[in-house]
């Protein structure tokens, strides 16, 4: 199913939670609300799975309007973070519900849902635990059990309100593999929250990056990792380091270095900064670029991990930058140790931003 | 050391002000023997108070309850204008004094209160009548279900309301298979002190029942009634049967608590045992 978001808002008192929102959700797609708390990412999902009733706008199911449709009409699943698994029915029961709750003539008979039932739990890899209760249940196979039970009703959508958000970042690592699996065979339109960036990248098709309320930016996950349209996103998406860019004869740079050459210098702006990634800098001799000491060294994994005080810059704003081991192994950076810093890439935006 | 001077403490505590008032209770009772105890308890104004006694817990308690479990799930799952203001009044026969509240009850349907004359003209008795005690036993137990089950269903949130919803239960399957479950405890536990208050209620009750024996005396007025006339063991006897309800009331609720296998099974297991896919 097709899910189109138009003009949607809803204010909680004085504050606006979703601000005119258009989005497209096309059928199949795995698409990731990304955001930090107060976003409004979840209400968003709240909106779509009818939870929440926007004050303004409509939201589309196959274009047609559903904005006032109840919850219960709109065939979506939902899995909560923190499971919402019903406490006093087994790990079955729970499964059942749906089934169960159905009017009479369309409730499949007792050994029909047994059956399903068992279907399910099989293919969350639970069947086992059939007559156990949540509470003796860990939190991945909790999680496993909702969505287990959110699929029962046969949904055409999928939503998942930060459903990783409790587990442990292997648990975590290992279920988001898996929900991108089932998606792929299952082929239902799923919407993902989550303020994780890392978990949006590896798990969706589409990131779309809300704050205070608004889109940020739309795209593909590799895109929105490498061409940010905004500081905001930028710094959002992962580790950055922030350099002012100083203007000087018309010229602009960072530090001593000159990056006038590059021309997304916007000189009409009196404040710029540059927002240059970890692994975007480089660390070579002294002589090589921006004069700077290495402060810490860290090995992690295949990376390593410099933190290094340029000249002139802060002493307590080191910058972060992040080697290969292979390259750490060659060179030996110790503590103390003069060095000098270029940068790659970089992208520059009005400070304000 | 520390531990077990707290734990010491604590059952002193609980020996010189509840465990021996209890023996007390019972002793004084059955001072004159058993036959005099039976006696005491089997006449009939015992036997009269000790029905109007249930009859009033009988009525007041289910109403608490459907009160109680509506104003809890409005406070805890909604948000509307007036919320706080309606959490303090909840409170208020907390804070009132029952004597207060049965005079309250006098004002407004009294012979010269607000409705004296409208009730009188059709036959209506509520003061010095069985509708006032059960109007007074209600206002005053009113808090004990909303206030036991409020925080309850606040620390629960929505999510299990919105997931059934989600899954196409309708709003009462919602709340008889999801929300009840989850508060029974909460509302067992409320129950019974509601039910606790309700039968032992002395002071608002006391005011509007007009102390007629056999008709509007319940449990604790006709033990102040007997004791008042010096008769001691009669006075007791009918003390011990109240302090006996108490006590059945308080198994009960261990009894059912036992036998729910889930309780018992909530066992927090080691962490994921599944098979790594």
């Amino acid at each position: 199913m097709s899910i189109a978001l138009r003009g949607v808002t809803k204010q909680f008192g004085e504050y606006a939670a979703v601000e005119n929102i258009d989005l497209d959700v096309p059928t199949g797609a795995l698409m990731a609300l990304l955001g930090p708390s107060g976003s409004g990412k979840t209400t968003l999902l709240r909106i779509i799975g009818g939870l929440e009733t926007p004050d303004q706008g409509q939201v589309l199911f196959d274009g047609q309007d559903a904005t006032l449709w109840p919850i219960g009409d709109r065939k979506v699943g939902f899995v909560f973070q923190q499971y919402a698994l019903f406490r006093h029915m087994t790990v079955f029961e729970n499964v059942a519900f749906g089934l169960k709750v159905k009017r009479r003539r369309e409730r499949p008979s007792a050994p029909a849902i047994r059956k399903k039932v068992q279907e399910l739990l099989a293919l969350v890899q639970l069947d086992w635990a059939h007559d156990r209760y949540p509470a003796q249940l860990s939190g991945g196979q909790r999680q496993r059990v909702a969505l287990a039970r959110a699929m029962a009703i046969g949904p055409q959508v999928l939503l998942l309100d930060e459903p990783f958000g409790a587990l442990d970042s292997q648990v975590r690592h290992e279920l988001r593999r898996w929900l991108r699996r089932l998606h792929d065979e299952l082929h239902f339109t799923s919407i993902i929250v989550t303020h994780d960036q890392q978990e949006a990248i590896e798990v969706a098709d589409t990131v779309v990056v809300l704050n205070r309320g608004k889109i940020e930016q739309v795209g593909i996950p590799g895109e929105i990792y490498d061409l940010p349209e905004s500081a905001f996103v930028h710094r959002f998406l992962g580790q950055v380091n922030e350099l002012p860019v100083l203007l000087r004869d018309g010229r602009a740079y960072i530090g001593p270095i000159d990056i006038s050459a590059a021309a997304e210098v916007q000189t009409g702006s009196a404040q710029n900064i540059a927002l240059i990634r970890p692994h975007e800098i480089e660390i070579g001799q002294p002589s090589s670029g921006w004069p700077a000491t290495v402060v810490a060294v860290r090995v992690i994994g295949p990376i390593v991990r410099l933190d290094v005080c340029a000249d002139g810059h802060s002493v307590h704003e080191p910058l972060e930058a992040e080697i290969s081991r292979e390259r750490f192994e060659a060179e030996r950076f110790t503590i103390g140790q003069r060095v000098g810093v270029r940068f790659r890439r970089w992208q520059v935006y009005p400070a304000a931003a | 050391m520390g531990r077990w001077l707290l734990i010491v403490t604590a059952l002193l505590f609980l020996c010189v002000f509840l465990v021996l008032p209890l023996l007390a209770v019972f002793a004084q009772a059955l001072a004159k023997g058993f036959e005099a105890y039976y006696l005491a308890i089997m006449a009939p104004m015992a036997w009269a108070a000790v029905k109007l006694t249930l009859l009033v817990a009988a009525i007041a308690v289910p109403l608490n309850l459907i009160f109680g479990v509506a104003a809890a799930w409005a406070i805890a799952k909604f948000n509307f204008r007036g919320k706080s203001a309606l959490i303090t009044l909840i409170d208020l026969p907390f804070a009132v004094s029952p004597v207060i509240a049965g005079m309250i009850f006098i004002l407004v349907f009294g012979t010269h209160g607000w409705f004296g004359g409208s009730l009188r003209a059709h036959h209506i008795r509520v003061v010095f009548a069985v509708p006032g005690i059960v109007l007074a036993t209600l206002f005053v137990t009113f808090p004990f279900i909303a206030r036991e089950l409020i925080p309850v269903m606040q620390s629960q949130g929505k999510d299990d309301e919105e997931t059934a919803l989600s899954l196409g239960a309708t709003g009462w399957q919602t709340f008889w298979r999801v929300t009840l479950p989850n508060i029974r405890w909460g509302l067992l536990y409320g129950v019974l002190l509601c039910n606790a208050r309700a039968m032992g209620e002395f002071g608002a009750v006391s005011v509007v029942s007009g102390h007629i024996r056999g008709v509007t005396n319940t449990m604790p007025l006709h033990v102040e009634i007997l004791y008042n006339e010096y008769n001691y063991t009669a006075a007791f006897a009918v003390a011990s049967l109240l302090a006996l309800l108490a006590l059945l009331t308080l198994a009960g609720k261990s009894i059912l608590e036992w036998r729910q296998p889930e309780l018992r099974h909530a066992v927090r297991m080691p962490r994921d045992r599944t098979r790594r896919a």
